[in-house]
């Protein structure tokens, strides 16, 4: 996978490569079993830290979406959070609150939110069954 | 929590020459395993304050440590455990880059030979050149070898990659992001000094700016990117009359807006909101505009 970093988001780096990677596995872009690049070569390909690129695979262990293989490498696990249930959906309500109060202020109506939900669930789904053919 | 003991550790530090000053109260502190960047203009003082680590200059006020250590009075102990890269390379004009290595191998205690070869293949480097015979970009190169293979714990890089072209400059910060930090990753300490801030962006993890010879921001990147912003307003009729306060500078041009600012960002946008503008952004600083901003 490729990855993009840009330094003008305010986004700490080991935070967007977590995003990505977690993005590209909820598409299917990279797909359960699938390596990632080790932390050298990638730390060399995005000129950053190996302790940035470390600390982000540190982060998606501690998620459950990889798991490290001593002396193999990185994997992409099967979507199965260790997080219980109610703690999955409390995480996820406070990412939607902020939606919610980002929507507020850029006064976009709640049905237009609603609906605008709905257009990105399809467009993830789309890039799911095209990632899916590919396979 | 105790913190470990600090790599580097200036305190007020003062060193002049004939005329005005050239370091005048300056601090820093680098934890193990960091990579920091000191950034300043040219002339700011930070050639002299590596000097002053590498007990070439003596420091006239204030102390200098490394690894805890007095470098005027532990020099052997203190530079057993560095490797430095200067801006100007200069080697033994009669020895070929396979003699300079083995001369500066054989003042080390330990010398990485496998990192040696896949270095002196990546930067295509012939043995048997003689060192007069190399280009600037070719000698640094020879140097970042000399001062990667004794996996030291603490690289000191002062404006390691000025006058040279692009791609040896990239190929420069793989070295240091690969070769070096390969090793034991909580003991590689890397000090570098430059103005070609963008180019060590993402390695670098907190820096100090340098001016006058004084430190005047020292912070972690993240946190930089995180408190500097960059918000930029339009409105559909003339800027209204407003002032900005926690702004560090405002530019106004007819119907725009722009300012940069410090920590208060979410107050400013907050303010600016109300003002109904046609459209309104903001980013993060990169820490060069961070650094020009700070001594505009």
């Amino acid at each position: 996978m490729l990855f993009q970093i840009n330094y003008k988001s305010g986004k700490p780096v080991y935070l967007q490569v977590v995003d990505q990677v977690k993005a590209a596995a909820a598409s299917g872009t990279i797909q359960s079993g699938e390596a990632l690049p080790s932390i050298r070569p990638l730390a060399e390909e995005l000129r950053v830290n190996r302790n940035t690129i470390a600390k982000a695979y540190t982060e998606l262990e501690s998620q459950g979406v990889i798991e490290t293989i001593p002396g193999r490498g990185c994997f992409i696990r099967p979507n199965n959070s260790p997080l219980k249930k109610e703690v999955r959906r409390k995480l996820l309500i406070e990412e939607i609150d902020q939606v919610v109060v980002q929507a507020h202020h850029l006064q976009v109506p709640p049905d237009e939110l609603l609906s605008l939900v709905q257009d990105r669930l399809a467009v993830m789904e789309h890039r799911q069954r095209i990632n899916e053919k590919e396979l | 929590m105790n913190q470990p003991e600090p790599v580097i550790e200036i305190k007020d530090l003062v060193y002049t020459y004939g005329k005005g000053d050239a370091v005048h109260g300056f601090n820093l502190q680098v934890q193990p395993g960091r990579c920091y960047g000191l950034f300043g203009r040219n002339g700011a003082g930070k050639t002299t304050t590596i000097k002053c680590l590498l007990n070439l200059l003596r420091p006239r006020q204030g102390s200098v440590r490394l690894f805890g250590l007095d470098p005027a009075k532990n020099e052997v102990e203190v530079k057993r455990r560095l490797a430095y890269v200067p801006d100007f390379v200069a080697f033994y004009p009669w020895m070929t880059v396979r003699e300079t290595l083995d001369y500066l191998a054989s003042f080390r205690e330990h010398w990485n030979r496998e990192t040696e070869r896949g270095l002196l293949e990546r930067f295509q480097l012939e043995p048997d050149q003689r060192t007069t015979a190399l280009s600037k970009g070719q000698r640094t190169q020879v140097a970042l070898v000399a001062a990667i293979c004794p996996e030291p714990d603490l690289l000191l890089l002062d404006e390691p990659t000025s006058g040279l072209d692009p791609i040896v400059r990239r190929e420069f910060i793989e070295t240091v992001i690969g070769a070096y930090q390969e090793g034991d990753p909580g003991k590689r300490t890397i000090l570098v000094s430059t103005h070609l801030i963008s180019e060590f962006e993402g390695l670098i993890d907190q820096f100090t700016i340098m001016d006058k010879g004084k430190d005047v921001l020292a912070l972690e990147a993240d946190q930089a990117r995180d408190r500097y912003q960059k918000i930029r307003a339009r409105f559909n009729v003339p800027v209204p009359d407003a002032s900005f306060p926690g702004a560090l500078h405002v530019k106004r041009n007819g119907r725009e807006l722009e300012l940069i600012a410090n920590g208060g960002g979410a107050a400013i946008l907050e303010q600016l909101r109300s003002l109904g503008p046609e459209s309104l952004t903001s980013e993060a600083l990169t820490l060069e505009e961070v650094f020009v901003a700070t001594l505009k």
